[in-house]
């Protein structure tokens, strides 16, 4: 039974790489992006493991924009799939570019509220401390 | 009509008196009201009376029952100390009485009481406001079979030669009641203690059970320091402070030494100054706090700043302000508890200061300095002053442990300006 099992889970493998091997490269671009975001946010949850989350902001800004970068990759790589009929080209994009930035930016404010790392200098004109003139 | 002139008078007499009156600038008292049982005291104690005006007090005697004495008048003290030589009296005159003597005293004024062998329950009662209960048997004394002075006309031992404390040329004669303290008190402090040898018992009667006071228990003079300062003098012999004990040898029996001249006068003129005021009173001027580096004083402090404190104190001299030197005044970063508890340092002109960091606790916090040391009033300082977090833009700018998650935003955005021109540029 295990035997089966084990030549079941090799043949699997294999087929799902040959699969994969006939997508187009604008896909295996944006799949290669998608794990560069993945791994950047595994790679900052795992350093916060180990030292701890003490600038719980800027750890969340920086797994929130990774994940969302990844996930609205995700997103253009369904859109941009000629299997999938049902989309338009050409204003594909613009949510690409348009999304991560709104992210960024939300991840900032968030973190300009508790006022940490990245904090109050993102504006400097507002002032914020009622005893100075 | 006499008596209305009288009044009329002695009104206009103290008028300017009111200018010369006890102040914080001139801490020593000025008006004394002696209240004595006849005026034979006045001249029988006039060594005792005569130092005191040398020294600049002025004296008012009194009958004990006189009916126009009073302590106050229109709500403004006509005295500034008040000297009870009046063991025997019963009643007060005029308007004074046990309550309006303690109310004198808890305003801030001094006293001292002397008692005697046929001490009244009036006086007994104003030491027991005061803190020290006399013997309740009216007719005993303090005894002495050891330590008693040798003399011609005194043959039962009732005369206690008394040197039980330190710097005096000759021992102190007594011949009185004695009395002990509650050992709960804080505030009351034994200056003379009769020896362990001494009791106090009638000495006209055989003793059938034991004495109650006995020993070192028994204190022939205390004093009372209050916590507003003011400061009582109880003693329970009246001829202590007489011409013939002052002016008496003293040998103690058993010793061949024989002193010119006893140590009463000595005595009782340094506990005089004591008890007036003269000597042992302190006062803290000039509270500063600042900034390490700054010289103004701010109305909020951050945390973990550095900032100094300073304060000056002065001893009155009898005369002057001479300045107070000691290392042992410490000043407290109050709230709740102390936060910080430092030692000030002095440069021996009576500037003290010390340099702290405020710890990393914000709130609303005191300097605090208590000062109590024995013979020397109180000092009570305080100070609020608020201490805040820190603001937005006192943070650290970069945290040196969110490095990574700045290096990924980098690196994010490098990662996606290179996928948009991959994507879009190529074919």
């Amino acid at each position: 039974m295990a035997r089966s099992t084990g030549k079941d889970a090799q043949a699997l493998f294999h087929s799902l790489r040959s699969a994969y091997a006939a997508t187009p490269t604008t896909l295996k671009i944006i799949d290669l992006y998608v794990g560069f975001a993945v791994f950047t946010a595994l790679i900052q949850v795992v350093y916060m493991a180990i030292v701890g989350s003490f600038p719980f902001n800027s750890f969340l800004s920086g797994v929130l924009s990774c994940v969302g970068t990844a996930v609205l990759a995700v997103c253009l790589r369904i859109q941009v799939n000629k299997d999938n009929k049902e989309f338009k080209h050409q204003m594909i994009f613009i949510p690409q570019i348009a999304g991560p930035t709104t992210r960024a930016s939300f991840c900032r404010l968030c973190s300009l509220q508790f006022g940490a790392a990245f904090g109050d200098h993102e504006f400097p004109w507002i002032n914020l401390d009622p005893a100075s003139t | 009509m006499a008596k209305l002139l009288l009044y009329l008078t002695l009104a206009t007499s103290l008028i300017p008196l009111f200018s010369v009156a006890f102040s914080p600038e001139n801490p020593t008292d000025r008006r004394v009201l002696v209240l004595v049982d006849d005026f034979a005291i006045k001249s029988s104690h006039s060594l005792y009376f005569g130092s005191l005006t040398s020294r600049g007090f002025q004296l008012e005697f009194k009958l004990a029952d006189d009916p126009n004495i009073g302590l106050q008048r229109y709500g403004q003290y006509l005295y500034d100390a008040l000297v009870l030589f009046c063991p025997s009296v019963e009643r007060f005159g005029g308007s004074i009485d046990v309550a309006s003597i303690v109310d004198f005293v808890d305003s801030g004024h001094d006293l001292i009481v002397a008692a005697d062998s046929n001490a009244s329950d009036l006086i007994r009662e104003v030491a027991t406001e005061c803190g020290v209960d006399f013997d309740e048997d009216p007719a005993a004394m303090v005894i002495d079979h050891i330590n008693y002075a040798v003399s011609n006309f005194d043959g039962d031992h009732t005369l206690i030669a008394s040197d039980d404390f330190i710097k005096a040329d000759a021992p102190v004669l007594f011949q009185g009641i004695g009395h002990s303290l509650n050992p709960a008190n804080s505030l009351v402090l034994k200056v003379l203690s009769a020896s362990s040898s001494a009791y106090s018992a009638n000495p006209k009667s055989k003793l059938s059970n034991p004495p109650s006071l006995t020993g070192s228990a028994i204190s022939l003079v205390s004093v009372v320091q209050a916590r507003n300062n003011a400061r009582i003098l109880i003693t329970g012999s009246l001829s202590m402070f007489s011409n013939r004990f002052f002016r008496s040898g003293v040998q103690k029996a058993g010793s061949s030494i024989k002193h010119e001249k006893s140590g009463n006068e000595q005595f009782l003129t340094e506990i005089s100054k004591w008890v007036f005021h003269e000597r042992g009173h302190l006062k803290a001027v000039n509270v500063r706090h600042h900034k390490v580096g700054e010289s103004d004083e701010p109305a909020i402090y951050r945390i973990n700043d550095d900032l100094e404190y300073s304060v000056e104190i002065y001893e009155w001299s009898g005369t002057s302000w001479e300045p107070y030197v000691s290392d042992d005044v410490q000043v407290q970063f109050y709230m709740m508890s102390p936060y910080v508890l430092k030692t000030l340092s002095t440069d021996q002109k009576g500037h003290y200061s010390a340099e702290f960091k405020v710890p990393d606790v914000y709130g609303v916090f005191q300097f605090k300095v208590e000062y109590q040391r024995l013979g020397y009033t109180s000092l009570s300082l305080s100070k609020q002053i608020p201490v805040r977090p820190y603001r937005h833009n006192e943070y650290e700018r970069f945290l040196p442990a969110a490095y990574p998650y700045y290096g990924s935003a980098f690196s994010m955005m490098a990662g996606f300006f290179i996928f948009t021109i991959v994507h879009l540029y190529s074919k």
